[in-house]
């Protein structure tokens, strides 16, 4: 008995020893993964391309709120999460940081006192940006940024994910080593590898979360990386395997889509929108088209594209819509009446105008969210500057009922060759309301 | 001459937006089809008593009801007429409206007039409900149908010589009532897409581009944009 409570009593003091030595020992920080000299400098302009490559104004600039001045509200499982402000600053942005305290909270997402940072903030992915890139960032914000003071909202999750400390304990199990080594020796797929896994943190929206909601591949050799994720209930879809949203697409394709959220069969939605306003669009060419290659190279080559047959004739969905019996049903019939003037009968709308419906990947999205979002709210494309026109699709929510929203929504789901699961009115019911018209 | 100013221009209808956007940018909450209070109930917002009486006597002889289709009646435009003039159209929100103002201008320099369309409507009933009383014998709204159209008729070639402020009167008149029977009913008038079905229009579908060529019916029956089928 005596050693039973003896061992029981040394179990406790070592947890406890334990528990301290996670939340108190200093964490170790990542070191330089290049030695670059001291006095190397970025040339000019690098700085600002590094930035718009890791989107960094995405999250760190609240809606009309000053450039990187943060407190931008993050909806995450967990919780509210405030973005932090980036301005050098010295008391309320990064302008006392060196640059070792930087390249700590892109690589191990700690704060310069230690604090742990949610992972909101994907240095899971940024571990593999580039010394360089990460220097000429650091520079960027130091001397390029106007300062800004701004003291953000404090984020308050609740327990226990107010405790940071526990974010040492999962950064064991959800980060990878450091650094990025290409599994290409093709220049340009190696630079597409590049800037998808590491400062274009792709991964953190189109790859699914694990148990413990890490992502569950950092690297293109993972077969989960990039296989589909979810972000603010709409779904990132997979960008790989035989639901990919891409599949059959070119680089070209990629490219043109990153560069100016639409091509020639679908536009972007949702916060993907974001991404080519603040990010993508500033990518250059060579870049863009490195992502396309490295993309398209996830994909079986020989995979059709979404929503596309060989069969010269007219699908049965086409053949009921260009019938126009006014005995059709509810589905079929609320899409003559709404959808048909820019997508037609064939579901195929127009290039870099209206998105293709048939093969869709927000139509087909297991987790209707999205689509049932779009037929209420409408969306805007962002201007762009090599196709600067915002188009707009209206909302239809004050047209539609819950009920017909989710036969429309339904019957296109299922309509030509998709096949996805049917939509109910309450599905609606839950949206409506907390949608806001994309266009004003 | 119709006034160039009544009507949209195709680059507006294009600009900053595309295809139906245009038309759900437009859209406000629709009065419920079978909501619609009867018009000898109907309380106007501008017009008062005596304008709404001219403007439902006017509106029944341009667009009358003994006819193949609806009338003019039948389908509200009175409606539509009140409730563009108590609103920006009236008001000439969308017209250039500083002078000068020269009526003896070339046509194709646009109206001249100083009057906004409330005020042409108001001035204009009255002087033209005068000169029906002094040549016809009464109001205009008191007339039977036969002197009504004879009255109109000499309206329309400008006989009651109205100041030339109100020169646009007559052409008004017609315009807003032809918009009032072919638009979308949100607007109060095309009542029960009534105008639409007759002339076999569908309406805000905007589009059936699969069914030209198709010497056919098609079949389907108009629908509004606030989402109504008829």
């Amino acid at each position: 008995m005596r050693i039973f409570l003896k061992t029981i009593a040394a179990l406790v003091v070592i947890g406890i020893l334990v528990l301290l030595a996670i939340i108190y020992v200093p964490v170790q920080r990542t070191p330089a993964q290049t030695a670059l000299a001291d006095d190397w400098q970025p040339e000019d302009g690098h700085g600002e391309y590094a930035m718009r490559l890791a989107d960094c104004m995405a999250c760190h600039t609240a809606e009309g709120g000053e450039p990187f001045a943060g407190n931008r509200a993050i909806e995450s499982p967990l919780g509210t999460i405030y973005s932090t402000n980036i301005t050098p600053d010295p008391e309320t942005g990064i302008g006392n940081w060196t640059l070792a305290d930087f390249r700590a909270a892109l690589y191990d997402g700690v704060r310069p006192d230690g604090t742990q940072l949610y992972p909101a903030m994907p240095y899971a992915n940024f571990r593999q940006v580039s010394e360089e890139d990460l220097r000429a960032m650091y520079d960027y914000f130091m001397n390029d940024v106007e300062p800004v003071r701004l003291q953000v909202e404090e984020t308050a999750l609740a327990f226990p994910f107010n405790q940071r400390w526990g974010l040492r304990l999962w950064k064991w199990v959800a980060l990878d080593d450091p650094g990025f080594t290409p599994q290409y020796d093709d220049p340009v797929l190696a630079r597409g590898e590049y800037l998808t896994e590491g400062p274009g943190h792709c991964s953190a929206c189109h790859t699914p979360r694990n148990t413990v909601m890490a992502q569950a591949g950092l690297r293109a050799s993972d077969p989960e990386f990039l296989a589909g994720g979810e972000i603010a209930g709409w779904t990132a879809p997979p960008l790989r395997g035989p639901q990919s949203a891409i599949r059959g697409w070119s680089a070209e394709d990629v490219a043109m889509i990153l560069g100016t959220a639409r091509n020639a069969h679908a536009a972007l939605n949702g916060e993907m929108q974001l991404v080519a306003r603040d990010s993508t669009q500033f990518v250059t060419d060579d870049d863009l088209m490195a992502i396309g290659t490295f993309l398209v190279g996830l994909n079986d080559p020989d995979a059709p594209r979404a929503g596309t047959s060989d069969d010269a004739e007219p699908t049965q969905t086409e053949q009921l819509l260009t019938a126009a019996d006014p005995d059709m049903a509810l589905g079929p019939r609320l899409y003559l009446d709404n959808c048909n003037a820019c997508h037609f009968v064939n579901g195929r709308g127009a290039d870099e105008v209206f998105p293709e419906l048939d093969g869709n990947s927000l139509v087909t999205a297991e987790r209707p969210t999205g689509l049932i979002a779009m037929i209420l709210a409408g969306s805007q494309l962002p201007s762009t500057e090599l196709r600067p026109y915002r188009l707009q699709m209206p909302g239809f929510g004050e047209r539609l009922s819950d009920d017909e929203v989710a036969a429309l929504a339904s019957f296109v789901r299922s309509a030509w060759s998709n096949d996805a699961a049917p939509v109910s009115a309450s599905d609606v019911a839950d949206l409506r309301g907390e949608v806001q018209p994309a266009v004003r | 001459m119709t006034p160039r100013f009544l009507h949209a221009t195709r680059r507006r209808f294009l600009g900053g937006t595309a295809s139906v956007a245009a038309l759900a940018s437009l859209s406000m909450p629709l009065q419920a089809q079978e909501n619609l209070v009867p018009l000898d109930e109907y309380e106007p917002t501008f017009l008062n008593a005596a304008e709404w009486a001219f403007i439902m006597a006017a509106t029944a002889r341009i667009i009358p009801s003994d006819g193949d289709g609806p009338g003019a009646i039948e389908t509200r435009v009175p409606v539509f007429i009140d409730r563009q003039l108590a609103g920006p159209f009236g008001a000439a929100a969308d017209l250039y409206m500083e002078g000068p103002f020269d009526v003896d201008a070339d046509p194709n320099l646009g109206i001249q007039s100083p009057l906004t369309p409330s005020e042409i409507y108001r001035e204009g009933i009255a002087a033209f409900d005068a000169w029906c009383v002094d040549n016809q014998g009464g109001s205009f709204a008191d007339l039977d149908a036969q002197a009504q159209d004879a009255a109109l008729t000499a309206l329309s070639q400008g006989e009651p010589q109205l100041r030339p402020e109100l020169l646009e009167f007559w052409s008004l008149l017609v315009q807003n009532t032809k918009e009032g029977y072919f638009a979308d009913p949100m607007y109060g008038g095309n009542a029960g897409m009534q105008a639409w079905l007759y002339i076999g229009y569908p309406g805000a579908r905007a589009n059936y581009l699969e069914w030209v060529g198709r010497n056919e019916e098609y079949r389907l029956g108009p629908v509004n944009i606030a989402g109504e089928r008829a």
